[in-house]
């Protein structure tokens, strides 16, 4: 019950309890858990010591899918079951991802409603079940170093994921069971890290060459408030088309000749392993052993591997410029951080260096980075730190609208605005009598609907009988601080009205959800019961305190003597379910007792403002006295 | 739920006199303070109604922050808070030579491609534009405090103007960065 207890800042109800949390990198290439332990940040290492996961999960094994290096060594042997790169598909159509299916050799089945599913020996899988067998691994791995449950998980994704890229992402985590406490962007998460050590202000270039990805961010530090001023990049461009320009090339090189799926992966894997050692060597010999009958192997320079990837480097500093601009900075960079293993490449760092005119900081593990950031924002998000230690203000990568007249596409929030965010704009009717409006909502920076990416539609209904133009639809969009979405319209004269969770067709719809978590659940459905009962029961007891507390306070103040007997009241009968087992009803009365003390929660949030305010004014009063 | 009503104006949220002029160090001083009081991050532990209280006050606070940061949303909230409705701000009649001013100007920005420096160029136009923008502030900040709302609302239309223009040369100088690669 934090929004009760925010006027009694220091004056916690219960005994301060450390709880569990994680970030998690959800990588294309490879993922990593990290956690806050004892005040200092770290990754958390596998049992014997390996800190990175590769993002690879093989289903020829139909009793137990592998997920990791096991799995990426039987990657040649079993390309169609071995699935690499899946973050690549999630919350895409089947129609966007043929293209990247037949580049890395999957079969996808025919997907209903355009779902992707790959077809593997082990029966089909959907992107966000893969990325569920991966966090498994991940949270395996946290419940054996922390010893015990954990209490939340902040994942990672990059700045530039869609809203259906973000709800398969966290889809994925729910079929594990874990609690996302929040998604945040990678860039975001990479300063943060860095944040904590650098200086107290100043203005952030976070520069991310994921394996699949690129993103830019611009941030600006001040007094523990992180303001992301802008985020761009381009979604199809990554570490990996680095790779794949080396293999091309290779390839051409041996006169072009057609390779097996398996050899095409030994391939580039090959051109990966030459790229890493490329950073250090000015020459290298790329291994054909398993790519060619021949074997062999092809003389790779330094000057050649950074001509074949200049351009690459270069779409990526355009990228830079356009979030440059957005930022509307009146100063300088201050730093550069670098994120991803391709940040390593000699070129890509001299690129950035002289595009920003300053030297990145690659003190922190460009590898690591991200996942030590997210574990910070989750120490914080569940409790773990004092209050004011640190806030995200993060922003949205794409613009949100709607469909109007002639196919065309009216923004009602613009990309690069700040979240949370609530956004309306009054429609009307075009025809006599029209009764029903139909809203579409859409996502993406062109005028064009079908150059956008569609992300849910809705009606709405009984709309009296008027003349063309006379009813005032109001359509609000809500984006949350995970960036998802929630669109509202009501029409004003009537007040009809009508909601819509925007829940992209790509994901899994909440039955299949609910299916497949009793699935993965059934074997433990006895452990799950007394947990939720021991949850509900620190819920109810949290909220009891919680309201004792505010009710010392402010209760005379902000309420009158009939509401403060109806809470009374039901305090007492939730105190005594608390005694019993009935998870259920602690559970109802929980959520009864939270919304009769809404009202008294929001008056007290106004309060507090005001005090905020307050407190404000004398210091800048202060301020201008000394001045 | 809907939006709480907070039964203030932005500029009272912020503490800040209903003015066009606007100190932007105090603006953001307190809207981070606001941020790290009611921003959802500080109840991610909290019930679920809790959250939702606190996504919609963060909300309303984003809103007011973005209203007044920026010059001509701060001009048109202002006229808003004056009693001018949206009809009556777009019914201004703005005078034919700065419409045939502005043909010009989109005539020109169409041809920016075909200089031989259309980067050097585009930035040439936009700091013209600039410079008028600026001016336009000014006569807001003049007609706005002597109580001459219709002059100030004018003066808005034209902002209007403009700022579609420089939006038409942000999407030019999108396509010369694109080109480039």
């Amino acid at each position: 019950m934090a929004l009760l207890n925010i006027a009694e800042p220091g004056q916690s109800p219960l005994p301060h309890q450390i709880k569990r949390a994680i970030g998690i990198d959800l990588g294309t290439t490879n993922s990593l858990v990290a956690a806050v332990r004892a005040g200092s940040v770290d990754i958390l290492p596998d049992e014997i010591g390996v800190m990175m996961l590769p993002s690879v999960v093989n289903y020829t094994d139909v009793r137990r899918p592998l997920v990791g290096a096991g799995a990426l060594s039987l990657a040649t042997q079993h390309p169609a079951d071995t699935l690499m790169s899946v973050k690549r598909f999630m919350g895409r159509g089947s129609r966007d991802a043929v293209a990247d299916a037949q580049r890395s050799h999957y079969h996808l089945a025919d997907g209903e409603e355009g779902l992707v599913r790959f077809i593997t020996s082990s029966g089909e899988r959907s992107p966000v079940e893969v990325s569920a067998d991966i966090l498994r691994v991940l949270h395996q791995r946290a419940l054996a170093t922390l010893g015990g449950e954990i209490d939340g998980a902040v994942i990672t994704v990059p700045a530039y994921f869609d809203e259906a890229q973000r709800q398969a992402t966290k889809d994925a985590a729910t079929l594990v069971g874990l609690r996302v406490l929040r998604l945040m962007n990678e860039p975001t998460a990479a300063a943060v890290a860095y944040g904590l050590d650098a200086a107290e202000q100043g203005v952030i270039a976070v520069y991310d060459l994921g394996g699949g990805t690129f993103d830019i961010s611009i941030l600006r530090l001040h007094k523990g408030v992180f303001e992301v001023l802008a985020i761009g990049g381009d979604t199809a461009l990554g570490g990996d088309d680095l790779d794949a320009a080396l293999a091309e090339w290779v390839l051409q090189h041996c006169g072009s000749p057609a390779l097996a799926p398996g050899q095409y992966r030994q391939l580039h894997a090959a051109a990966r392993a030459a790229k890493e050692r490329l950073s250090d060597e000015v020459a290298v010999d790329l291994d054909l052993t398993g790519v060619l009958p021949s074997g062999g192997a092809v003389q790779v320079t330094r000057e050649t591997f950074d001509s074949l990837i200049e351009p690459l480097v270069k779409r990526t500093l355009g990228a830079c410029r356009r979030c440059l601009r957005d930022a509307k900075l009146d100063a300088g960079i201050d730093n550069i951080v670098m994120v991803g293993g391709s940040t390593r490449v000699p070129l890509v760092r001299e690129a950035v260096a002289d595009f920003f005119q300053r030297r990145p900081l690659v003190d922190i593990d460009p590898d690591q980075v991200v996942a030590l950031g997210a574990a910070i924002q989750a120490d914080i998000l569940v409790g773990n730190r004092s209050e004011g230690d640190l806030l995200l203000l993060d922003v949205i990568p794409l613009s949100l609208g709607i469909e109007t007249m002639g196919g065309l596409v009216e923004k009602i929030v613009p990309r690069n605005t700040t979240i949370p965010a609530s956004r309306a704009q009054e429609f009307t009717t075009y025809k006599d009598g029209q009764t029903a409006l139909a809203i579409h909502i859409l996502q993406g920076e062109r005028e064009m609907v079908s150059d956008c990416r569609s992300l849910a539609r809705f009606e709405l209904r009984s709309i009296p009988p008027m003349v063309a133009g006379a009813a005032r639809i109001k359509v609000t969009f809500q984006v949350d601080a995970d960036g998802l979405l929630n669109v509202s319209a009501r029409e004003e004269i009537t007040g009809a009205q009508t909601s819509v969770t925007v829940k992209p067709s790509f994901g899994l719809s909440d039955d299949e959800i609910t299916a497949m978590l009793q699935a993965s659940f059934s074997h433990a459905v006895e452990d799950k019961l007394a947990r939720q009962l021991a949850e509900q029961r620190v819920a109810g007891w949290q909220l009891l305190d919680g309201l004792n507390a505010a009710l010392t306070a402010d209760g005379e103040a902000l309420l009158n003597e009939e509401d403060r007997t109806t809470l009374a009241t039901l305090m007492i009968e939730l105190q005594a379910l608390l005694e019993g087992q009935d998870t259920a009803a602690i559970h109802s009365l929980i959520e009864r007792l939270g919304r009769q003390s809404e009202t008294f929660a929001g008056r007290r949030m106004d309060k507090s403002i005001r005090e905020a305010l307050a407190g404000i004014s004398l210091d800048s009063l202060d301020d201008e006295v000394m001045q | 739920m809907s939006l709480p009503e907070l039964q203030k104006s932005y500029f009272q949220l912020f503490d800040l006199p209903e003015n066009f002029a606007l100190d932007q160090a105090q603006l953001g001083e307190r809207y981070r303070e606001l941020q790290k009081e009611l921003h959802p991050d500080r109840y991610a532990s909290g019930s679920a109604h809790e959250q939702r209280l606190a996504v919609q006050y963060s909300a309303l606070i984003n809103e007011a922050y973005a209203t007044l940061r920026k010059a001509l949303p701060r001009a048109l909230y202002l006229l808003k808070l004056a009693g001018m409705s949206k009809e009556d701000i777009s019914g201004q009649k703005v005078d034919g030579s700065f419409l045939m001013a502005q043909m010009d100007l989109r005539e020109n920005l169409m041809m920016l491609d075909e200089t031989g420096d259309p980067e050097a160029a585009l930035e040439h136009f936009v700091t013209e534009i600039d410079v008028d923008v600026k001016q336009l502030h000014r006569e807001f900040s003049r007609a706005f405090s002597a109580g001459e709302l219709t002059s100030a609302a004018g003066a808005c239309v034209k902002l209007q103007y403009l700022e579609k223009l420089l939006e038409e040369a942000e999407q030019m100088e999108s396509r010369l960065i694109d080109n480039q690669n």
